[in-house]
């Protein structure tokens, strides 16, 4: 019985298995909480949102300049409740798409549903034993065959057309004047830093649920430390994950990117309103997979310089080397002409 | 049996074929790394092949931003980022980058880089002449090392629809520590 | 098919009498099977065991969603393990979606459609005395059996955060790999090797037998269109499976010896991992639902008392799915940052695969078109199936456009889709077959009423159940949840509402399963009419324990 002795193998071969995976899970033991102490250094506070941070950088021009921590508006960048639809979108990207299903994905699949029940119902009442004794024998029909197939290759070849302008669109190169942001994906908070405006990796984490009804924020959305961007500015995420896989998702402005692990996505977005908007993580990451959200301010251009000096960074960005090297110089150092204001940035 | 009966036959064939697919399974691979390095997918860069690349590249007016963007997996009591955060190059320029990594803890530490650029389209483009990458680093307590990137943007970005709007290339990196990083959760 | 006018030799009741000497003994019989017709059963029984586990784990999720915040988990998880905190209750979720993904699809619609109804019918069908490797047969089933003990004892060993394997049924490095210690992972993934195994040998057995042992006369074009469905989805499995293998092995590799074949640390991919398991893992849909297509064909002919219409293109369009199935899988991880080239391939790719899922559909409904129909439990069920299965199919055209997908991507949007096409389809045609099949199986009659009224039930539970999912996930509900915002509340506590009126029908199913082994009428050999003409109606209810062993010859 050759396959009796396959499975004694297999059995023996899962003992096996399990007794190693049991000396390696005593290894791991001690660094397993590493995460945790790494946090540690970072502390985020709770109340964080609701003290506003007062800017002492003396060299501000004049103007409003102190960052207060937007409170969202209900409906908007967050789910409600009884909802149905799609978040209300504010991106051009996320309003082309929303066009797209409900102008042309939405109909066609609702009228093709529709159209199926109908028939169903149509033959169920024509077709049933008693109105039709005697069944046909009808087992071909080279017309509608062709008919059938035609037209459903036809209804997606209509869906096609502007789902890969959708694409094009979401694809589109960003602007070299696109607002970087380093996105990181830890279990189980977000680190955002912003290489241009000198701003270090900050941790973004969901507060507790006393914080956020305080906050006057939807718990499981709300976080101490948000992504804050300008309004209109096309915003350029540079994503990854520390552990695991994570993935960054914005439902109001149509962005979803994941966070893996050894290697940098990029997406971008544009959000045309000002206003607080929430995601969560998007995919499974663990533990604590359902309870590290995202939230993204979008602020007025001068509210947001506000926010970047209360980080202590630089709105304007270091300017980038004029000059490029000269190609006879090429292999030398470049010596980029202006130093970033602040020290280059240390992740975690 | 001196000949296979119908359902032997059969039989064998599936398996060979069930069997031709688990090595194929193994195959991807080496296929999936193969298919990277000639696509650029996923943003995988090219090397420098100075034997194939007989003439220099061309140098054209056209500039390209290049971001640098460090990152240390944990595990890893590093400290690595890069001097500059970006920098613009005339494509087909060949142009340095340095990225500056510390230990911060009291024993000697090894690492290892690994790395990808984005946007994916740009990654067939990236040529790297010489990098640190693959490569196990060793640092003492304190030490701090500069690593330099030798690259250049192939001037044939401008030739391909899909890159040659691309106005800003990010070169990713993410040190791992070597050995007992590997067990770390 | 329809011109299986089958002569069929009164042998049915001729094995009859010498039937009992060669029936085994209890242990044997059941333990040793070499009988495909047991077997067949042994699969079913089993898949309903399986099918009770996993519905019990979703109802114990459904429970914990009805209300936001976290009432159950904890008490849960202490319920393995007496220390268990909040940490081990959210890691008990983890576990739960895990094990409620991995048994429904390899232990409970796997098992059901391949192994018990291909089983039972497929030789039937074809005219074959048994399978062509009986051995075989049972050592799959027993194969499957081990993988199923070692999945829910999976549950009960350490697996990082808590006990069990907390890492969804797609198993994605590097959550499995470096985010989950201890062994549990390690002894789903081997559950998954054993099934998988189990899977591929059943798959020769199938092919062979197909293709060495149909009945004179039974060319390729006249198989019903069951066996054509059970031959596609063999393939299926035969190249599939083996790459589900390869890939969760460098798990185990990557897990326990050092190799970095998904660590990027090593220079290795954890998305390599996903290019391949949704390179099973796509065709694997459709080894779930192929069969279910297969089993609605033949009811669907039957209670219309009509041959399915456009044969050919029916058993073709299971081809084409089948082939197209493997180009598409990509579309699994949109969102994984690839080239805007590969997004667009894979979104024009995948909807073609609409066009022959569209001409089953309408070749069903011209089926009836002119039918005379009567509408028995089974008819009911597959009529369910149809409209089901083509809502669950446009949601999956709106989520083949990789520009929108980027939105739903991992929402309840996508928990509403594939529990359209497998819950509401897949589990519909399981429903409709064992209804057509079970007076053949048993002998006896179901009862009608009963299983008009579970059709029922269950048709409003699963609906209510999952389309507030559509709503939930188009506001941006994430899946793998096991809490969330306050605005979710409404359409989460209807979801599980609809659990509870889905649970009531599935009591009345066993109710009428009981009832009907006890006290059904004695079934006919044909109890459906002149509309039921594949072979398995020539012969006595239940069959002879051996039959054909004249073989019948197909004019």
């Amino acid at each position: 019985m050759k396959s009796l002795k396959t499975l004694v193998i297999a059995a023996a071969l899962s003992l096996g298995a399990a007794g190693a995976a049991h000396a390696q899970q005593a290894l791991v033991a001690a660094p397993a909480d590493a995460p945790v102490a790494a946090t540690a250094a970072n502390p985020p506070s709770a109340e964080a949102p609701v003290a506003a941070p007062a800017t002492t950088d003396a060299a501000v021009p004049a103007g409003d300049a102190t960052y207060v921590p937007l409170k969202p508006e209900a409906g908007v960048g967050q789910p409600i409740d009884r909802g149905v639809d799609f978040q209300p979108q504010v991106s051009p990207v996320g309003e082309q798409a929303y066009w797209f299903n409900h102008v042309i994905l939405l109909p066609v699949i609702t009228v093709i549903s529709l159209f199926v029940l109908g028939l169903l119902l149509w033959v169920v009442f024509r077709y049933r034993a008693k109105a039709n004794p005697v069944p046909s024998k009808t087992t071909h029909n080279t017309f509608i065959e062709i008919i059938w197939t035609a037209i459903p290759v036809l209804i997606l070849a209509v869906i096609a057309v502007p789902s890969i302008r959708l694409l094009a669109q979401q694809y589109e190169p960003p602007s070299k004047d696109a607002l970087t942001i380093k996105v990181t994906g830890y279990q189980w908070y977000w680190g955002y830093a912003y290489p241009d405006q000198g701003i270090g990796e900050y941790v973004s984490k969901m507060l507790p649920k006393d914080a956020a009804e305080a906050a006057g924020e939807p718990y499981q959305l709300a976080v101490d430390n948000r992504m804050v961007v300008p309004v209109g500015r096309q915003v350029k995420l540079i994503i990854t994950g520390a552990d695991v896989i994570h993935s960054f998702a914005v439902p109001a402005f149509w962005t979803k990117m994941d966070a893996v692990p050894g290697r940098a996505n990029e997406t971008t977005f544009t959000a045309n309103k000002v206003g607080v908007y929430y995601g969560q993580c998007s995919e499974l990451c663990g533990v604590d997979h359902g309870f590290m959200p995202i939230a993204v301010e979008v602020l007025p251009v001068d509210k947001w310089e506000a926010w970047v000096r209360s980080k202590g960074g630089n709105p304007a960005g270091p300017v980038v080397a004029a000059a490029a090297p000269t190609p006879a110089a090429a292999t030398t150092e470049a010596a980029p002409a202006a130093a970033p204001a602040a020290a280059p940035v240390a992740t975690n | 049996m001196g000949r296979l009966s119908p359902k032997a036959k059969t039989a064998s064939m599936a398996s060979a074929l069930a069997l031709a697919m688990v090595g194929l399974g193994f195959a991807a691979v080496p296929l999936y790394d193969l298919f990277c390095r000639v696509t650029g997918f996923g943003g995988t860069t090219q090397r420098y092949d100075p034997v194939a690349a007989a003439a220099e590249p061309v140098i054209l007016s056209n500039t390209v931003s290049v971001r640098f963007d460090a990152n240390v997996s944990p595990g890893l009591p590093w400290k690595f980022y890069p001097e500059h955060p970006r920098d613009t190059v005339s494509i087909g320029a060949r142009d340095m980058a340095i990225f500056i990594a510390e230990n911060n803890s009291s024993v000697p530490v090894v690492g290892t880089a690994g790395f990808n650029v984005t946007p994916t389209q740009a990654g067939k483009y990236f040529t790297k002449i010489q990098c640190f990458c693959f490569t196990e680093q060793r640092l003492e307590p304190g030490q701090q090392m500069r690593m330099p990137v030798l690259f250049f943007v192939d001037p044939k970005i401008m030739d391909d629809p899909d890159a040659r709007d691309v106005q800003e290339i990010t070169l990713s990196y993410t040190f791992h520590p070597v050995d007992e990083g590997k067990k770390a959760s | 098919m329809t011109d299986i006018a089958a002569t069929a030799p009164a042998h049915g009741h001729t094995d009859h009498a010498h039937d009992d000497h060669d029936t085994p003994g209890f242990f044997v019989r059941w333990f040793m099977s070499t009988n495909h017709k047991d077997i067949g059963t042994l699969y079913l029984i089993f898949a309903i065991v399986a099918g009770i586990v996993g519905g019990v784990i979703s109802g114990m999720m459904r429970l914990e969603l009805a209300e936001p915040g976290i009432q159950y988990l904890t008490g849960w998880a202490q319920f393995f393990d007496g220390a268990a905190g909040d940490v081990q209750g959210k890691h008990f979720w983890n576990v739960m979606i895990t094990a409620h993904g991995l048994i429904m699809v390899f232990f409970m619609v796997m098992p059901a459609m391949i192994g018990g109804f291909g089983n039972w019918f497929v030789p039937l069908m074809i005219g074959a005395p048994d399978m062509a490797f009986p051995r075989m047969n049972n050592v799959s089933f027993w194969l499957t059996f081990v993988a199923f003990v070692m999945l829910v004892g999976s549950m009960f060993v350490p697996g990082g955060s808590g006990l069990g394997a907390g890492t969804g049924w797609t198993v994605y490095a590097p959550l499995s790999t470096s985010g989950s210690a201890g062994p549990a992972v390690d002894m789903a993934i081997f559950s998954l090797h054993l099934a998988g195994a189990a899977s591929i040998l059943g798959a020769i057995n199938f092919i062979t037998t197909i293709f060495n042992m149909r009945a004179p006369g039974m060319t390729l074009h006249k198989m019903p269109l069951f066996v054509w469905s059970v031959l596609v989805t063999a393939f299926l499995l035969l190249l599939a499976l083996p790459v589900l293998a390869a890939a969760i092995t460098m798990l185990l590799t990557d897990r326990n010896f050092g190799t970095t074949f998904y660590d990027a640390a090593g220079g290795g991919d954890p998305v390599l991992y996903q290019h391949l398991f949704w390179f099973f893992g796509h065709p694997e849909v459709y080894i779930m639902i192929l069969p279910g297509f297969g089993i609605v064909s033949q009811i669907i002919s039957t209670f219309s008392r009509k041959p399915v219409f456009g044969y050919l293109g029916m058993a073709y369009a299971m081809v084409a799915i089948g082939v197209v199935g493997f180009i598409v899988w990509a579309h699994h991880m949109f969102t994984v940052g690839m080239s805007v080239n590969l997004k667009m391939y894979f979104t024009a790719a995948t909807m073609v695969i609409a066009v022959p899922t569209g001409i089953k559909i309408f070749s069903w409904i011209a089926t009836m078109w002119g039918g005379s129909m009567s509408f028995k439990t089974p008819m009911v069920w597959s009529l369910g199936f149809i409209f089901m299965f083509t809502v669950g199919g446009v949601t999956g055209v709106v989520l083949a456009n990789g520009g929108v997908d980027t939105n739903l991507h991992d929402t309840y949007y996508v928990v509403a889709h594939f529990h359209y096409v497998l819950s509401l389809g897949a589990v519909f045609s399981l429903f409709a077959g064992f209804y057509y099949w079970f007076p053949k199986m048993s002998g006896r009659m179901y009862n009608e009423f009963l299983g008009q009224l579970h059709f029922w039930i269950f048709f409003i539970g699963v609906n209510v159940l999952f389309f507030p999912q559509h709503f939930l996930g188009q506001q941006g509900m994430p899946r793998r949840y096991p809490d969330y915002p306050e605005a979710y509340a409404f359409w989460h506590l209807i979801s599980s509402y609809g659990y509870v009126i889905m649970a009531v029908g599935v009591l009345i199913f066993f109710v009428n399963i009981l009832w009907s082994l006890v006290a059904g009428k004695k079934a006919a050999d044909n109890p459906w009419g002149e509309g039921a003409t594949t072979l398995e109606w020539t012969l006595s209810s239940p069959p002879p324990f051996h039959q054909f062993n004249e073989l019948p010859r197909i004019a």
